[in-house]
């Protein structure tokens, strides 16, 4: 599904050079759950940012689902992982302004599907994540914990094949934290969505069947 | 997805409320300075548009080949009506009228009032209603006449009055008893029953009343007719040029024949460019006034939305991670600002409805009500959002939604920082407008007290002008010569005069007059004032040498005449001495007078033009007047006029007392400049307002920017003084920059304008000085108060924020 070759990414800082990114090969099949590790600064972000194609690199190969993404144009990408990938943030990015049950609807409109069928779809997720009754509220009136999940429901409204989490549990207690990994594991063995982490914790680490260590931007054997 | 655009706008607006009313406010008042400025231009186009055929109405003009020919306005009294009988296939219609002045008389209610003697077309040409009364038939009687609505009103509180009468009094102090026959319904404004100025015309009367005022509309050397003609279908003016020609060489004396040209003007161009287009030019001049203080809420617009972009920021990385479109993007920003340019808008139309009547004495035009205007204008604030919505929200929209998707998330304003000279730039602008129209203002200001000071050569305190009832004959002059004896003995007047004219740039006319024994070619052109030997002292005007026509009450010598000094230059007199006792005659006359005194230059007229050479001719040679002139005694002013009143009653019963202060007639002749004041000033507080908003937009983004290193410097024992002077300093920049731009600007601008007038002030460095500090106090002090919290507040807390 995923294919990186020799993927580097630098910035400049004051004349010098400083690699985000060295040389990364990775190979990610359908239906995976990769969990990515290592320090801070190590470049975890950076790397689910590429693979999530928010954020280019300078050098190597990208191919998703069989297109190659460094040769394709803005417009292009933006299609691909607008249908194919859902995010999910530690510090939940929630729209403030917007209701649940419209931020949940949000990349639906933006897909352009039909008023009765996004209704449809986001009834059915506000079902299954058990927060029927809280639609109406808006995010500041929500805890941690159920904002991020209102967070994983907006990423999966879309139906994507794959979710990026950066720090998923990173703001949550460890309760809440634990509620949303067991989600990921439910997710990832019943509907078979592929799912990257990016963590620090060991423990949330290991509820996915693969684990990669970073280091100064670089794929540690 | 529309729909969920404006469910975010509106929340947005809700939620940044204090932004949103600034915005809202900003906008709004130049929002409604467009609309005010709009709607005169639309009510001044509207004048002679909804005139019936409004294009084929022409006004007949009269170019005369010498200065002091004759008048533009008026033509050959038979002209227009030979026209109509002789070449039907061009002319489908004329009319006719002889403007005149007289006192109107309604049991105990007297007042003068202006009147049009013409024909009777008048009530079937234009497309005038009548309330009541026959439009056929109205005009036939000699002895009968047709009153406006509000003359009904004035006179008889009612305005079904058909078959009631009023008395009009002739010239001769005759009165006779006038039948209403007919009752004009209001109409719009147009340039035939208000030509001169916006007063509209109340009393209309038949040619056949012409006899009883002493008039006549049927000799062709009578050149004081105004004349309108309806053109037939098709047919150019070009094509009447012949025509009149042949008429004129036919009928008219030679004098005419060879000096007159006719020309037609269209009614529906005439009002916008006569008096050398000063309507226009208002209109241009507000227009650019008004452009540019949308333009600047609109820059403030922007810069808001810019200061605010990091919270939105955020959200923009959302809805791109979530599969939006930078063209989505840039449609919510564009729909959020049309939405709040919408809200202004309308706001703008509720300030419309409730200072209407204040803008309406500035522009000294009243302004349309909001129901006057067609259904169609309901889509115009709508238009107009749409438009000042994109303008304003296209530039924001634009850079939010370029940012890169991770830069947003992480809401990095660095790229927004780079661009902040930008902005500085703008308010920059702003503060160069803003300095520009005060200085304006000022000097305006400055140049219209200079018309009222003491270098208009004459003492205007304390006089009030009368008009008389006419008998102009030398029993009518001898009498107001006893009234005036006995007006000048109440304790309370210091003085009275009898004249044709007050200084108010209108006299009754103008000759060439050259040196006994002189060349007739050397003859200069002079204005006429007809006045008593009172006149000089009355009005305070000092003697260079002689006597104002003789020592006052001793007898006056017909054939004397005063002088001013710029005619006794003109005439060749070095020395104001030289010129007493010389001896001039007129063109045209075989009259010689001896000149008994020369006087001090003064401002008979506006101060645009330079003082004419003058000669003072004395009433009771010339037989003609229309004024008391009266210096009240410092004191109480109301009992006075109260003393006056009565006396003037008495001795002159049933003429109105309907009095003018010098002080009111010379506003009149500085109408213009007056309005223009009143329009910089109010243009001024407008363009304070929107910069000063626009540097609260700008301080709330620099404060944003700088949280960090306020915490830090507090930190490192920066006092609150320290802190607000950083952002004082920030802003002086911009305004001395903006003035540096701002003053030459002003100062040509001015210098412009000031050029237009023959007696002007300087220009000093006091409007510059006076607009920079109070630009710079007002803003610094703004500054000051809303920096204060933040200078305050502990810098643990925004260190933090980092």
């Amino acid at each position: 599904m995923i294919e990186l070759n020799h993927i580097t990414k630098w910035a400049n800082s004051g004349g010098n050079r400083v690699f985000l990114l060295r040389d990364i090969n990775l190979t990610v099949k359908e239906g995976e759950f990769i969990s990515i590790m290592g320090p801070s600064g190590s470049g975890k972000s950076t790397l689910l940012n590429v693979i999530g194609m928010l954020d280019e690199f300078n050098e190597g190969e990208y191919n998703f689902i069989g297109q190659p993404v460094h040769e394709l144009k803005e417009k292009h990408r933006s299609q691909l992982y607008k249908s194919h990938i859902g995010f999910v943030f530690q510090a939940y990015h929630l729209i403030d302004e917007l209701t649940v049950y419209e931020n949940i609807e949000t990349p639906l409109l933006y897909q352009n599907i039909k008023s009765s069928e996004r209704q449809a779809i986001v009834a059915d997720i506000l079902d299954r994540f058990n927060i029927v009754g809280k639609k109406d509220l808006f995010p500041t009136q929500l805890s941690g914990g159920q904002q991020q999940l209102v967070g994983v429901a907006r990423a999966l409204v879309a139906k994507p094949k794959l979710i990026l989490a950066d720090e998923p549990t990173g703001n949550l207690n460890s309760k809440q934290g634990e509620e949303i990994m067991e989600l990921f594991k439910q997710l990832n063995a019943e509907d078979g969505v592929t799912i990257i982490q990016a963590t620090h914790s060991e423990r949330n680490a290991a509820y996915g069947s693969k684990i990669i260590n970073l280091l100064d931007g670089r794929i540690e054997k | 997805m529309i729909r969920n655009y404006l469910k975010i706008a509106w929340r947005n607006m809700v939620k940044n409320r204090l932004l949103s009313i600034v915005n809202i406010v900003g906008l709004s008042a130049g929002i409604l300075f467009t609309f005010v400025i709009s709607a005169y231009t639309w009510s001044e186009l509207q004048v002679n548009a909804e005139l019936k055929n409004a294009d084929r109405q022409y006004i007949l003009q009269s170019r005369w080949t010498g200065a002091n020919m004759g008048y533009e306005l008026v033509t050959i009294a038979p002209l227009a009506k030979a026209l109509f009988e002789q070449y039907p296939t061009l002319i489908s219609n004329y009319y006719r009228f002889d403007g005149i002045t007289s006192t109107v008389s309604k049991g105990d209610k007297h007042f003068r009032e202006s009147f049009q003697i013409g024909d009777s077309t008048l009530l079937r040409m234009y497309g005038f209603s009548l309330l009541h009364g026959d439009a056929q038939t109205a005009l036939s009687d000699p002895y009968s006449v047709v009153l406006s609505e509000d003359a009904a009103k004035k006179y008889f509180a009612k305005t079904n009055v058909v078959g009631e009468t009023i008395s009009i009094e002739n010239f001769s102090g005759a009165e006779h008893d006038f039948m209403v026959t007919g009752i004009i319904k209001n109409h719009s404004r147009n340039s035939v029953s208000s030509l001169l100025d916006d007063k509209e015309n109340q009393f209309y009367l038949p040619i056949a009343a012409a006899q009883f005022f002493g008039r006549e509309m049927v000799l062709w050397n009578n050149a004081h007719v105004v004349s309108y003609v309806e053109l037939q279908k098709g047919v150019s003016p070009k094509q009447l040029e012949e025509p009149i020609r042949q008429l004129l060489k036919k009928n008219a004396p030679d004098f005419i024949t060879l000096n007159l040209t006719q020309y037609l003007v269209p009614l529906n161009q005439y009002y916008l460019s006569k008096d050398n287009g000063l309507v226009k030019k208002m209109i241009y001049a507000l227009s650019i006034i008004a452009f540019f203080i949308l333009l600047m809420a609109v820059i403030n617009f922007v810069n808001m939305s810019m200061s605010h972009s990091v919270t939105r920021l955020k959200e923009i990385g959302i809805r791109k991670v979530l599969g939006g479109l930078k063209k989505q993007m840039i449609l919510q920003f564009l729909t959020e600002s049309i939405v709040l340019v919408l809200f202004a808008t309308l706001f703008a139309i509720l300030l419309y409805a409730v200072s209407r009547n204040y803008f309406s004495s500035i522009l000294g035009k009243s302004l349309p009500e909001l129901t006057v205007f067609p259904l169609s204008f309901i889509l115009l604030p709508f238009a107009l959002a749409l438009f000042v919505g994109t303008l304003a929200g296209i530039y924001p929209a634009l850079v939010l939604s370029a940012f890169k998707t991770v830069d947003s998330l992480k809401g990095k304003l660095s790229t927004v920082k780079e661009k902040i000279w930008l902005r500085k730039t703008l308010v920059g602008f702003q503060f160069s407008i803003a300095t520009i129209v005060f200085i304006g203002a000022i000097v305006v200001s400055q140049q219209i007290g200079y018309f009222f000071s003491k270098n208009i050569g004459y003492n205007k305190d304390y006089i009030v002008s009368a008009q008389v009832p006419r008998d102009w004959s030398s029993a009518g002059v001898s009498r107001m010569a006893t009234i005036r004896t006995q007006l000048s003995a109440l304790p309370q007047v210091s003085d009275v005069t009898l004249s044709f004219e007050v200084p108010d740039g209108r006299n009754s006319g103008s000759a060439a007059i050259y040196k006994v024994g002189a060349d007739s070619t050397s003859a200069v052109s002079t204005q006429f004032l007809n006045t008593d030997e009172h006149f000089a002292s009355t009005f305070g005007i000092s003697l260079k040498a002689g006597a104002f026509f003789s020592q006052p009450g001793a007898f006056t010598d017909s054939s004397t005449v005063v002088i001013n000094e710029t005619q006794a230059k003109a005439l060749g007199w070095k020395n104001a001495d030289d010129a007493v006792g010389q001896r001039v005659r007129l063109i045209g006359r075989t009259d010689i007078y001896t000149v008994a005194g020369v006087t001090n230059d003064f401002h008979f007229g506006s101060m645009q033009e330079s003082v004419p050479p003058i000669t003072f001719v004395h009433v009771a040679n010339s037989q003609v007047f229309r004024y008391f002139s009266v210096k009240l005694k410092p004191g109480d002013i109301s009992n006075s006029l109260e003393a006056l009143r009565k006396q003037w009653a008495v001795l002159m019963p049933g003429a109105p007392f309907e009095y003018k202060f010098m002080d009111e007639t010379l506003r009149h002749l500085y109408k213009t400049e007056i309005q223009l004041r009143q329009a910089a000033y109010t243009a001024f507080l407008l363009a304070l307002i929107i910069v000063l908003l626009g540097v609260l937009g700008l301080v709330s983004m620099s404060i944003q920017r700088r949280t960090k290193e306020i915490g830090i410097r507090k930190v490192l024992g920066s006092s609150v003084t320290n802190i607000i002077l950083i952002f004082i300093k920030e802003f002086l920049f911009v305004i001395v920059i903006a003035g540096c731009i701002a003053f030459p600007i002003a100062f040509t601008l001015m210098q412009n304008w000031l050029n237009g007038y023959a007696y002007r002030v300087q220009i000093t460095a006091i409007p510059f000085i006076i607009s920079i500090l109070l630009l710079g106090t007002i803003s610094a002090l703004l500054i000051a108060l809303q920096t204060m919290k933040v200078a305050q507040s502990n810098p643990v807390k925004s260190l933090r924020t980092e």
